[in-house]
């Protein structure tokens, strides 16, 4: 739909009308997607516009819904495993854990030392494979098409070696209540021991090519700042509040398994524009590289489950918790309420895509169209994981 | 926590306690009446909290709505609860103080049928708007809960002597209206 907004009437759906019944005169509105290329699935967002500035703008979304919410009524906890692996296809270990963790806190589950260790060099591979894909995707959407060749490159590195213990690519289903599915074997773990090296090779290249750029630094400089309380009001969370400078990282400020014990830096950005959020993810994935070295030189001989296990048919114990970890968007919290019974009686899963899309149409008022498609890229956005 | 506390002093709130945040991942819960949650949600704002998430939770006695607050530097988690009557499920919005509740919600209308009177685009979010009045995570009362049975009370640092939700030794089979009597 692409019509004056002051005709009488406006052709479109719901949202179509609902949007343009507010429009101010002589403006025009015009749909961004739900198949846009620039919104990378199925993304829809209604702008006001007047010229090549948008006035107003409101994001769609629900394209892609599932309602897991629901289908946890309907299966034990260790059968909802695999639907966590579906609700962020580009960081799917991390909320393995997310789901994982709260049932082991609420059920009061240790976990062996090294599948602790596993799991954090498990969830950094695939963070560094989800920041790939963002940086590629980015620099799609900004007119550079090398580089996703380059970025897909070093993922596909990733995703063969986590295939090997997960036996997936992409819908990781790697935990378990207690541990993970499998231990990384010997060829596992020289894999990871050579990729190290190569990723460190290819930052600073990347560096030197496209972030020094002068195109992208025109694209994206200055474009897009949040301030810290654009932040607080809508709870963004991830490289987007680390890139309005503040230092919040889940593994840092509510630890969970062993991070602790982990020596690594919280990257932040005093810019606050889409180049302080673009500065930090690459800046995480030099950071995600040593989080796994020194698991690798501090990982313990051992379990990677803990015995007697929850089987399938285990009931997780009355009561409440809230559990959160650090994804490659922000923090994932899963609230999970269960009445003792079969079945989950309540999963509240919190998405940080979510809430760092909702800014936008505050933080797009006023800017160019263009600018404003370079505002969606650096909020990292997956859909399936706004939607869930 | 000594600070933490204290943080809705003055306010009128029913229930106040401290959790094990270990345990819960709560580190303070306060259950409001409905007329206290925008002033509730101002505290926490001038006090830094952001709102991580608003969900809601079917239970006998009716639609428990939480909101969870985190903050970016300090640690913990501040959970809000204010109930929501099964015959005229309305709270009001607290989207003029954190923008980011908009969306919130508007999600938890689409799945529970709460009413936030106020919400600036009262529309429907995650389902198709010609069927956004099936509200898929309510249950039947066969299913329903007690709230006190499943939510965690924490330790109890004030507690409205007719606030009687988290009560553990209440006379178990009430309804709603012997829970509030």
């Amino acid at each position: 739909m692409t019509r004056n907004a002051d005709m009488e009437q406006v052709a479109g759906d719901f949202y179509a009308e609902n949007f343009a019944k507010d429009a101010s005169e002589g403006s025009l509105i015009l749909n961004l997607g739900p198949q846009h290329p620039s919104t990378h699935g199925v993304l829809r967002v209604l702008v006001e516009l007047d010229g090549e500035y948008v006035l107003r703008a409101e994001p769609v979304i629900g394209y892609l819904h599932r309602m897991h919410e629901k289908m946890a009524e309907v299966k034990t906890a260790a059968q909802y495993i695999p639907n966590m692996g579906r609700v962020d296809y580009g960081h799917a270990i991390a909320w393995n854990w997310a789901f994982v963790g709260a049932v082991e806190r609420l059920a009061g589950i240790e976990v062996p030392p090294r599948a602790e260790y596993v799991r954090v060099i498990t969830c950094e591979l695939n963070r560094i494979a989800s920041h790939l894909l963002w940086w590629g995707a980015y620099l799609l959407d900004l007119g550079a098409f090398t580089p996703i060749m380059y970025a897909f490159d070093d993922r596909e590195k990733i995703l063969d070696i986590l295939q090997s213990p997960t036996g997936a690519r992409l819908t990781f289903s790697y935990f378990r209540i207690g541990g993970v599915a499998r231990d990384l074997d010997e060829d596992c773990v020289k894999a990871i021991r050579e990729f190290i090296p190569w990723m460190r090779s290819r930052l600073p290249m990347y560096k030197e090519f496209v972030s020094d750029n002068i195109i992208l630094r025109r694209r994206i400089e200055g474009v897009g700042v949040f301030e810290p309380d654009l932040c607080r009001r809508y709870g963004a969370t991830g490289p987007v509040s680390r890139g309005s400078g503040l230092a919040y990282d889940v593994r840092r400020d509510e630890p969970y398994s062993v991070y602790p014990k982990l020596d690594f830096v919280v990257p932040t950005s005093d810019l606050m524009d889409a180049r302080g959020r673009y500065d930090v993810r690459m800046e995480e994935m030099a950071q995600s590289l040593n989080i796994i070295e020194s698991c690798l030189d501090q990982m313990p001989e051992g379990d990677t489950l803990v015995k007697g296990a929850p089987k399938p048919s285990w009931k997780v114990p009355k009561g409440e918790t809230y559990f959160a970890v650090e994804g490659g968007r922000g923090k994932i919290g899963v609230h999970l309420v269960s009445d003792g019974g079969k079945n989950m009686y309540r999963v509240k899963l919190r998405s940080p895509s979510y809430s760092n899309l909702s800014l936008f149409a505050e933080a797009s008022r006023g800017t160019l169209l263009a600018d404003a498609v370079a505002i969606l890229g650096s909020l990292d956005l997956i859909i399936p994981e706004i939607d869930r | 926590m000594a600070e933490l506390k204290n943080l809705f002093d003055g306010l009128s709130l029913d229930y106040l306690a401290a959790c094990d945040y270990a345990k819960t991942g709560q580190s303070l819960l306060a259950f409001v009446p409905a007329g206290t949650l925008v002033a509730a949600a101002k505290r926490l704002l001038a006090d830094g909290w952001h709102l991580e998430d608003i969900g809601a939770l079917d239970c006998v006695e009716g639609y428990v709505v939480s909101y969870h607050f985190a903050h970016y530097e300090r640690p913990g988690r501040v959970t809000v609860r204010a109930l929501a009557a099964h015959d005229k499920p309305e709270l009001p919005s607290i989207a003029g103080v954190y923008g980011g509740a908009e969306w919130h919600e508007r999600e938890v209308r689409d799945f529970h049928g709460v009413v936030f009177a106020g919400n600036p685009n009262f529309v429907p979010l995650l389902l198709d708007p010609d069927m956004a009045e099936c509200f898929p995570l309510r249950k039947d009362e066969k299913t329903r809960m007690k709230a006190r049975e499943i939510l965690e009370a924490g330790e109890a640092l004030f507690v409205r002597p007719s606030f009687t939700l988290m009560t553990p030794d209440a006379p178990a089979g009430g309804d709603a209206a012997a829970a509030k009597a």
